[in-house]
């Protein structure tokens, strides 16, 4: 018995969970836990703020990691063999429909989540100091999203996957002077073929998940940083502060400033010599608002990992992935869609390779990025940002119309035709 | 709501749980495992004892596959399809029943989506059908399904299968490769049909487009052949025969049937008779062949076609490049050959032609070969729509003499024409000349429009 | 809620959880086990029993097996597969034994080990008459040495 309880001991050395101490040292000893805060303020989870976008799009992350590599154990990236294996995966192996759905389910929720989670994380203006980096590390973990989808959208090999990925290369190869040699170099050859097969794989199962990995990494540290998840804090009521004490150093190029001061909170060294606090403190009241990370903050993040998980079940039990006809270079589907979240840009396409599948998307990233840097109103409050509001709200919208437009109301030839019309399919 | 929470935790991974084990069981209750214990009943009510009776029904449930690498193709429909070489199903229900008349054909050699289409990957019904939207061959309906024979015996006879010679024939004498390219060879006024048999359309529209082509067709310039339900029917057997099947060496080597006719074309092809006889008729050079089956051995006759010297040292036989159903198909034909074969075979060839009647014969099979007929007529008569072309239709070519010159028509040939336009500002015309130079060598153009010459009718004539 | 009832609920919650993740691996493994195989089947036909002598065994290149005919007791298959390490054995009329050209193995006609470093006897496979009259070999089902099929 002893040796049992020295065996435990040796594993788990904190106290226990019924103590403050253990509850601490939980988060703070746990290699895999102590990317939390010990104790979170309440607000730092409030549903109605964050809606845990955030967390839903990492959970999603970790389906797509895990179905995706039970998948590879049936999967091989060949033409010859690829169709094959998803209709074995299909017809032959056991849960094979179930995990292959829980992933191109997945897969769309997250490019969805995604876009959700940066829309939010905008309109509580989380991007603003000292946050700025983070929304442009963000913006990177977008683009990973989409490229990360994107190469797994050629890996079924059937007509659906070979056009969209020759349209997607194709947009692609309209970027001036590098556009040709790129699109040649993703597709390992002038079309898509088994080169372009293997390299997405590569792209889609190793080069592309380390990069997300490794950007996670820097994202969730930042956002302990730079104070936590964000919170509504321009509602919190404001306490008058006891004390106000003045940091800065006098030499300094910053001005001396005033805040008010944490009784509990200790000023390091750099905050004194930069003259910036380093974390937000609002006063030393609200530091006794904060409560233990378990089991407020972990109880709800399980539950938003729960709903995640069960959502993308059910979506498998009750949808089939699709799969079409097997890919043929001889005869393209008309039309020839990339996939839906691209066809926001081929529609831009339609009207002008150069403006709109270059320019355009260019333009957008761009912007996307320098919105922390750009936006000088240092107020978070709705009420002080409304033309902030109203510019992104417009280019969602506009993205939105765009890809409603690309997949229900183009019809053979790219020609405007509402979904409500039956069009007679040519003779091939 | 924070109240609530554990509940809803609870609630919720209980739901998880629920939709796991709603997965697990899914996956283990696929609809063939329901068709195999149907079978294994079935199979045990024929077992004579309880002990092989128990042995027959607790066979673990398990799907059958048959891997046809010579067909690049994985069939599983014998995972329900169960009693397809088993005679004692012969009165079994589907789909246990007995596949009966198969001869060679059978199913751990040649699969069964070869023939009856299908998705030979699939294990649910409507799937493994090809009932679904995105699979191109579809089950054929029965009374179709000899059309698949034309998938791999794509030369000479199959016999029991008459309608796909006389599709073929027909496609031929039509003059369909003038606007249909088949194995790349024909023109592209209409669609490539060298896969037309995956193509999703059924038999039932291939039908009606021979009869009507413009009813199932809108817009198609295909005119009207009137042909005769029958001939409707047969052109659809060969329709539905178009595959690009690439078969393995053993299947290419078999798929020639040792017919006796086919035997027959080889001997008229190889022109034994320049050295052999058959009763007496023809040339002396070499035995005479009546009856050469009753006194020599197959594999004797065999051999001797595979390697002459070998039989007779010395002998002036030449050594033919035959495949194996090629010497079978020979030696089918002269199991049963007669003088009057003989006769017929040498007066088919008694017709010595002189220089410009063989350059005539020659064109003659040009312009059926390369689909002139299909344009212009098999008579030459032309008259098919052409909406806006000046002269509203597809010119004869019985009174070329009188506007052009051999080289003027030559040349039109040789590049090619598009027709003058009736109105200037109406859409261009569907039907056009192609140019053949890329096709024909100048030899066959010259001897085209030796043909062409040699059809002309009269100038007076045509009062 | 008090405390008891988070325990209560979010106990249950989590022992859902654990019972989950139970199931979860035992479907993980049995995803992993293939149900086709895209190799030579292990059951297999290998044609009428009307061509195979009787006397010296036939050989079967491409399933590995040796097929057995005798006069008075019948059909049987074993495996030529040497049980040291995997090697080809050859069948001898000469001494009617199977010797192995990797080690020297010498199988009896039995198929029990007369010397060499081969540990177990070769395997002998159940030899059954479909219902077209065809001869089946299992190699799944191992049968002793003195199995045979009277046809």
């Amino acid at each position: 018995m002893k040796l049992l309880n020295e065996i435990w001991r040796s594993i788990v050395r904190r106290d226990p969970l019924s103590t403050d101490k253990g509850k601490s040292e939980l988060v703070f000893l746990n290699v895999w836990l102590h990317i939390h805060p010990a104790k979170v303020k309440k607000e730092h989870m409030k549903f109605r703020h964050t809606y845990y976008l955030g967390f839903i799009t990492f959970f999603l992350f970790l389906i797509l990691v895990t179905t995706g590599i039970a998948l590879m154990c049936y999967y091989r990236p060949y033409p010859s063999q690829a169709y094959q294996d998803m209709k074995d995966l299909q017809f032959v192996v056991f849960l094979g429909p179930f995990l292959r759905g829980m992933h191109r389910w997945a897969a769309h929720g997250m490019v969805i989540c995604v876009f959700l989670h940066m829309c939010r994380v905008f309109y509580t203006a989380s991007y603003k100091k000292p946050r700025q980096f983070n929304w442009v590390v963000g913006v990177v973990l977008l683009l990973l999203t989409l490229g990360l989808s994107f190469t797994g959208y050629l890996l079924p090999w059937d007509q659906l996957a070979y056009w969209a990925i020759t349209v997607g290369t194709n947009i692609g190869s309209y970027a001036p002077m590098v556009g040709g040699q790129l699109r040649e170099l993703l597709l390992g050859g002038h079309s898509v073929g088994e080169g372009a097969l293997i390299r997405f794989y590569v792209l889609h199962v190793a080069v592309l998940p380390a990069a997300m990995i490794l950007l996670t990494i820097v994202h969730f540290w930042r956002v302990r940083k730079d104070g936590g998840l964000s919170r509504p804090i321009w509602t919190l009521k404001r306490k008058p502060a006891e004390q106000l004490v003045t940091i800065g150093a006098p030499a300094a190029v910053e001005p001396l400033r005033t805040v008010p001061a944490s009784s509990s909170k200790t000023y390091g060294l750099m905050e004194v010599v930069t003259g910036e606090p380093i974390f937000e403190t609002i006063s030393p009241e609200e530091e006794d608002d904060a409560v233990f990370a378990y089991p407020f903050a972990f109880f709800r993040e399980g539950l938003a990992l729960m709903v995640t998980v069960t959502t993308v079940m059910a979506v498998s039990l009750l949808f089939r992935a699709p799969l079409e006809e097997m890919a043929n270079p001889a005869r393209t589907p008309n039309p020839a869609k990339a996939p839906w979240y691209f066809l926001g840009l081929q529609e831009l396409v339609s009207h002008s390779a150069l403006l709109g599948g270059v320019v355009a998307p260019t333009v957008m990233v761009l912007a996307l990025l320098a919105i922390p840097y750009i936006d000088r109103n240092l107020s978070r409050r709705p009420g002080d940002r409304k033309w902030a509001i109203w510019l992104f709200t417009g280019f969602a919208i506009v993205n939105l119309v765009l890809i409603i437009i690309g997949t229900f109301f183009r019809g053979p030839g790219w020609a405007f035709v509402p979904p409500w019309v039956h069009v007679v399919p040519g003779a091939e | 709501m924070g109240r609530r929470l554990p509940q809803i935790f609870f609630l919720l991974s209980l739901l998880a749980l629920g939709l796991l084990l709603a997965a697990l069981w899914q996956a283990s209750t696929p609809g063939w495992k329901d068709y195999q214990h149907a079978f294994f009943q079935l199979e045990a009510q024929g077992e004579p004892n309880a002990v092989t009776k128990a042995a027959v029904l607790a066979t673990p449930p398990e799907i059958h596959q048959i891997m046809l690498p010579g067909l690049q193709r994985v069939d599983r429909c014998t995972t329900c399809h169960l009693g397809v070489d088993d005679p004692t199903m012969k009165n079994a229900p589907e789909p246990f029943r007995y596949h009966q008349g198969l001869g060679p054909h059978v199913a751990s050699k040649f699969g069964c989506t070869i023939c009856h289409g299908g998705q030979g990957l699939a294990t649910t019904v409507k799937d493994a059908h090809g009932d679904v939207q995105f699979w191109e061959t579809p089950l054929l309906a029965r009374e179709y399904i000899r059309a698949s024979c034309g998938r791999c015996h794509k030369e000479g006879d199959v016999p029991g299968v008459p309608e796909l010679t006389e599709g073929r024939q027909l496609f031929e004498a039509n003059g369909c490769h003038g606007c249909h390219k088949l194995n790349g060879v024909g023109g592209s006024i209409g669609p490539d049909l060298s896969e037309e048999g995956a193509s999703h359309r059924s038999p039932e529209w291939l039908l009606h487009h021979f009869l009507a082509p413009s009813q199932v067709s809108p817009g198609s310039v295909m005119p009207n052949y009137h042909f005769t339900p029958q001939q409707a029917r047969s052109l659809t057997y060969y329709m539905l025969s178009l595959t690009n099947q690439d078969m393995g060496t053993y299947y290419s080597s078999l798929r020639l049937i040792p017919s006796a006719a086919f035997g027959r074309e080889l001997f008229v092809e190889k022109n034994c008779i320049a050295c052999h006889s058959i009763g007496g008729v023809g040339a002396k050079a070499g035995p005479d062949l009546l009856g050469v089956t009753k006194r020599h051995s197959l594999e004797w006759l065999d051999e001797q076609l595979v390697n002459p010297d070998q039989v007779y040292p010395g002998s002036s036989m030449p050594q033919y490049d035959l495949e194996t159903n090629q010497r079978k198909a020979l030696v089918a034909f002269m199991e049963a050959a007669t003088t009057l074969d003989a006769q017929a075979i040498l007066e088919h060839r008694e017709h010595l032609l002189t220089p410009e009647d063989a350059a005539i014969e020659a064109g003659k099979r040009d312009f059926a070969r390369f689909g002139c007929a299909g344009c212009h007529g098999t008579e030459l008569q032309g008259g098919l729509p052409n909406p806006n072309a000046q002269g509203g239709q597809v010119p004869s070519l019985l009174h070329l003499a009188d506007d052009y010159t051999k080289e003027e028509v030559l040349a039109v040939v040789r590049d090619g024409r598009t027709p003058p336009l009736d109105n200037a500002k109406g859409q261009a015309p569907p039907l056009y000349m192609p140019a053949w130079k890329q096709v024909l060598s100048d030899e066959d153009i010259h001897q085209l429009v030796e043909f062409l010459w040699s059809r002309q009718k009269k100038a007076k004539d045509s009062w | 809620m008090n405390r008891r009832s988070f325990i209560g609920w979010g106990g249950a919650g989590v022992g859902a959880l654990v019972a989950g993740v139970g199931v979860s691996l035992a479907a993980v493994v049995r995803y992993l086990v293939p149900d086709v195989f895209y190799e030579p089947p292990q059951s297999f036909k290998i044609g009428d029993p009307a061509d195979f002598p009787f006397g010296q065994p036939t050989f079967l290149a491409d399933e590995k097996i040796y097929v057995f005919r005798d006069r008075e007791k019948g059909f049987a298959a074993a495996s030529a597969v040497c049980t040291h390490l995997g090697c080809t054995v050859k069948h001898f009329d000469s001494d009617n034994r199977f010797h192995c050209p990797c080690h020297g193995s010498v199988f009896a006609a039995d198929g029990s080990v007369v010397h060499g470093p081969a540990p177990r006897p070769l395997q002998w496979f159940e030899v059954t008459l479909t219902r077209d009259g065809q001869l089946r070999v299992d190699k799944d089902k191992a049968v002793p040495s003195s199995y045979r099929l009277m046809v």
